[in-house]
């Protein structure tokens, strides 16, 4: 080492020195987008919050021998090479605040409806350490949807990861607004403690307020926080919302409380994750992606646990396929995570089922084990009947109908009542006794295959 | 401890260090306090006096300038009769909050087998699972890999193996976590302390949620372990490592951060010795044996995939999950056609077992072609020899499924195991015709049929 370059540089960094002394301080030397590069700060932590004097906010991403990469999460005007930089003294944070139940906040804490600051707020990790392992403890209390196809079929449970993937279109994201929606019902029953956190990743302000209206008209707000990044914030700051919003839930989890969280939508923060990593030069990998993209989303979704404290928190990403292929990199690699997944298809939606729910794809890898009993048994048969409809059907599409056996007949007419009583309208939730009403008949009259 | 340098870079997954002693090498541990919290590392690289770090755990908060001392003796893990019972992290501490006073510990690096030390001995080990036992059958000592995309039940194979093989020859075995969920780790460790096996039992996790440096410590961990209990014990261990592809994929995230070339789709240039170095440590000896169990994530679903690939040629058999088996409702959802074992030889398995293999093998994937002339023509223009086949096979494949005791809460169905041989005689009478008049949904989800009609 020693060469003209780093001289150059050393000798700048003395100048600095010499002229501040509160605060470490150092100059841009170089501007790629939201990335910056910093001469100087010589005793800067590694996810320090720093200053762009007058212009702006980052944190340090990297620390390198002679200088210091700072991602930019906020700039009020252009920076330029020779700005200002300084240290703070302190991790680049979160913001946690009660009454942000019922608002939209951002990755500053910023009431997005006044602009304002909240009153109280307290400072938490933008990202926690990894729940570990022996803190946890088995899924096994219900998370009510409300909507026949999950809570009968695919059940989702308290600290349960369910993954909701899908094209555009295709009725994902009204998927979690039901759910929201339906633990009002819950909390008006019971005076149970539900708290939901919806996070937008990189939305339109319009997709933001449109959500916002949905769950104000069916006063779903008073227990809900969203937790936003628009599309036109800085990448950095897209990438964090969704740790964010898990940390908000960690605080509440501590709380005893059951917390479920909607990250709207996962794909979108695989893609803002690439462009950051390229833009700092790391080496693609498969589909460009950084070769961490994974432990990104299982760190993400490792927080959905069961808590030893009886508190939980249940996540509900959201992933965008194209063409209806959930085999991509992104969406296997998630599948690979979670604890299940609700399919939506296209062709369902088009044939008016709706929810557009591929029965065939779907998963939840906990299945009985977060239903009470009666649900459960009812739940496993009307499943192992219509998937066994839509296997069959396929094959026996062409066949004719009067030859076939009474058995087969009689399955074709039950899979298709089957199908037809999971079709439900959005907000219209139903409670398990009125599911197990509806389906029960449909159980029954299939009979002969339990004989033995 | 001894000052052997000092931090002069950080990033995410990577930390630099200035080296001032030239006693460090890779591998060595090293560690730094900074405000009240310690951090540990691995050396990676070392290039002249600067060396290259990966963190245990996150780096946020840690700065330049800091000092790091050296931690003698390196990754180490209990090396005792006290691992029964135990959970331990990748590096080797326990957490389980047991409070065990550690008797001897041994570097997870150490020991290699010499060819002459390697054992290959060949006694059945049946799992009970028809389709498995049938199609890919394997014998102590043996290295199968259960492969696999997301979400078509890998997991849940693996326990229920760890279910029927581990109760029936109640052999103390090591289950390695790797890049896997918490939750399914923390519900293994409650079912085996309900069912009175955790004293049989040591696992080793490095979850998907940890950094990818404690994701790759997990094997060489786990494996010290089983060796243990192997040469130390002289016992037949049964090892499960769930999943050895997260080791991979560790691997490339740290060579990604050491900005190495990578080779095809991001795997590091040195992944073929990576799975290697571990691959040939799995393995018996006179003494005792190793039979392993690992679990193969096929990312993308792309069974050609380079480290997929790279790994199964270390193994003796593999057992396929399938996607489209899983979207029929067939589970275990076992592609028939690419599992094998190399147990599947008339020396090994018998002449019966072997001929009836390939026998289903026929039926089976003359039924895949009809499948698709169905599609298009309706099954009722089928030649009646076609028809025949078509129907067995349909039984066959129902035949094949199995209730499973792991998966009791999904199928409200209860678990059960079957013997090879009454697994033989059924395929023998459906391949007959002796079920030909039974509905072939009274096949599903079966254990043995037993002759009986329905």
């Amino acid at each position: 080492m020693g060469t003209h370059i780093d001289e150059l540089v050393n000798q700048k960094i003395e100048q600095i020195k010499n002229n501040e002394n509160v605060f470490d301080s150092g100059t841009v030397i170089q501007v790629k987008d939201y990335i910056i590069e910093v001469a100087g700060l010589e005793n800067v932590t590694y996810f320090e919050k720093v200053t762009i004097w007058e212009k702006g906010m980052g944190y340090v991403n990297q620390i390198k021998e002679n200088s210091v990469t700072v991602a930019i999460v906020k700039e009020d005007a252009p920076i330029e090479i020779g700005d200002l930089v300084k240290t703070t003294g302190e991790q680049f944070k979160a913001v946690f605040a009660r009454q942000a139940l019922g608002r939209i906040v951002d990755i500053f804490g910023t009431d997005l409806l006044t602009g304002k600051v909240f009153d109280k707020i307290e400072y938490i990790n933008i990202e926690n350490d990894t729940i570990p392992i022996m803190d946890r403890r088995e899924v096994n209390r219900p998370m009510l949807t409300g909507i026949a196809g999950i809570d009968l079929i695919y059940p989702i449970g308290k600290g349960q990861r369910q993954l909701i993937i899908g094209d555009k279109k295709t009725g994902k994201t009204q998927i979690c607004l039901d759910t929201i929606v339906n633990q009002g019902a819950i909390i008006d029953n019971r005076a149970n403690d539900v708290i939901c956190i919806y996070i937008a990743v990189g939305k339109t302000k319009k997709e933001i307020k449109t959500i916002y209206n949905e769950l104000l008209k069916r006063n779903a707000i008073s227990y809900t926080m969203m937790v936003v990044a628009t599309n036109d914030d800085k990448a950095p700051v897209v990438s964090l919302i969704p740790f964010v919003g898990l940390s908000i839930a960690e605080e509440f989890m501590k709380m005893k409380k059951d917390v479920i969280v909607v990250i709207d939508d996962l794909k979108k923060h695989a893609d803002v994750y690439r462009e950051i990593s390229l833009v700092s030069d790391k080496t693609p990998g498969r589909e460009a992606y950084p070769a961490d993209i994974f432990y990104l989303h299982a760190r993400l979704l490792e927080k959905g646990c069961q808590y030893k404290n009886g508190g939980s928190i249940t996540i509900l990403p959201i992933v965008e396929t194209k063409g209806g292929d959930i085999t991509d990199y992104i969406s296997t690699n998630i599948i690979s995570i979670t604890d299940g997944q609700i399919v939506l298809s296209e062709k369902e939606f088009a044939k008016g089922n709706k929810p557009a729910i591929n029965y065939k794809n779907s998963v939840s890898r906990l299945g009985g084990a977060v239903q009470k009993a009666d649900i459960k048994k009812l739940g496993a048969e009307i499943r192992r009947t219509f998937l066994s409809y839509l296997e069959t059907k396929e094959v026996y599409e062409l066949a004719n109908m009067d030859e076939m056996t009474p058995e087969l007949r009689n399955k074709m007419k039950v899979g298709k009542q089957i199908q037809e009583a999971l079709n439900q309208p959005k907000f219209r939730p139903l409670t398990n006794e009125e599911i197990i009403d509806k389906f029960k008949k449909l159980a029954k009259q299939e009979g002969n295959i339990d004989e033995n | 401890m001894k000052i052997v340098g000092k931090i002069i870079g950080i990033s995410e997954l990577s930390v630099k260090v200035l080296l001032i002693d030239e006693n460090v090498s890779l591998r060595d541990i090293l560690e730094c306090e900074f405000d009240d919290k310690t951090y540990e590392f691995e050396v990676v690289e070392i290039n002249e006096n600067i060396a290259k770090l990966i963190p245990f755990g996150r780096v946020n908060g840690l700065r330049k300038g800091l000092d790091v001392k050296l931690k003698e003796g390196g990754l180490q893990i209990e090396y005792s009769p006290k691992i029964l019972g135990r959970v331990y992290n990748s590096y080797g501490e326990g957490i389980d909050g047991k409070n065990v006073a550690s008797q001897q510990k041994k570097n997870v690096y150490e020991r290699k087998l010499s060819l002459m030390e390697i054992s290959i001995r060949n006694n059945p080990l049946w799992t009970g699972i028809k389709v498995i036992d049938f199609f890919a059958p394997l014998q102590k000592g043996y290295k199968m890999g259960l492969l696999g995309g997301a979400g078509v039940g890998k997991t849940v194979l693996i326990k229920e193996i760890i279910n029927n093989v581990y109760k029936k020859f109640k052999s103390n075995a090591i289950f390695i976590g790797v890049g896997e969920r918490s939750r399914e780790g923390k519900e293994l460790y409650d079912e085996m302390k309900a069912d009175d096996l955790l004293d049989k039992m040591c696992m080793v996790f490095g979850q998907m949620g940890e950094s990818p440096c404690s994701r790759s410590k997990a094997v060489y961990s786990g494996l010290t372990v089983a060796e243990y209990l192997r040469d130390e014990q002289k016992q037949d261990v049964l090892l499960f490592i769930d999943n050895i592809y997260r080791f991979v994929q560790a691997k490339s995230e740290i060579s990604t951060e050491l900005k190495r070339i990578p080779i095809e789709n991001g795997y590091p240039t040195t992944m073929a010795s990576d799975i290697s170095e571990v691959e040939e440590r799995i393995n018996s000896t006179d003494i005792g044996s190793i039979t392993s169990f690992q679990a193969i994530y096929i990312p993308a679903d792309d069974i050609t995939d380079d480290a997929v690939q790279a790994i199964t040629t270390h193994l003796d058999g593999q057992i396929v999950l399938d996607r489209k088996v899983a979207e029929k409702g067939l589970y275990p959802a076992i592609n028939v056609f690419k599992s094998s074992s190399k147990a599947i030889d008339p020396e090994k398995i018998g002449r019966r077992h072997y001929d009836l293999v390939q026998e289903t093998l026929k039926y089976l994937s003359r039924y895949e072609e009809l499948e698709e002339i169905i599609a298009v023509l309706g099954i009722d223009e089928l030649s009646e020899e076609d028809k025949l086949i078509f129907y067995r096979s349909r039984k066959l494949r129902n035949y094949f499924t199995q209730p499973l005791f792991v998966s009791e809460n999904y199928t409200g169905i209860k678990g059960e195991m079957v013997d090879i041989e009454d697994t033989l005689t059924d395929v023998e009478d459906i391949l007959n015709g002796k079920y030909d008049d039974i509905d072939e949904e009274k096949l599903l989800f079966r254990g043995k049929l037993n002759g009986k009609q329905g």
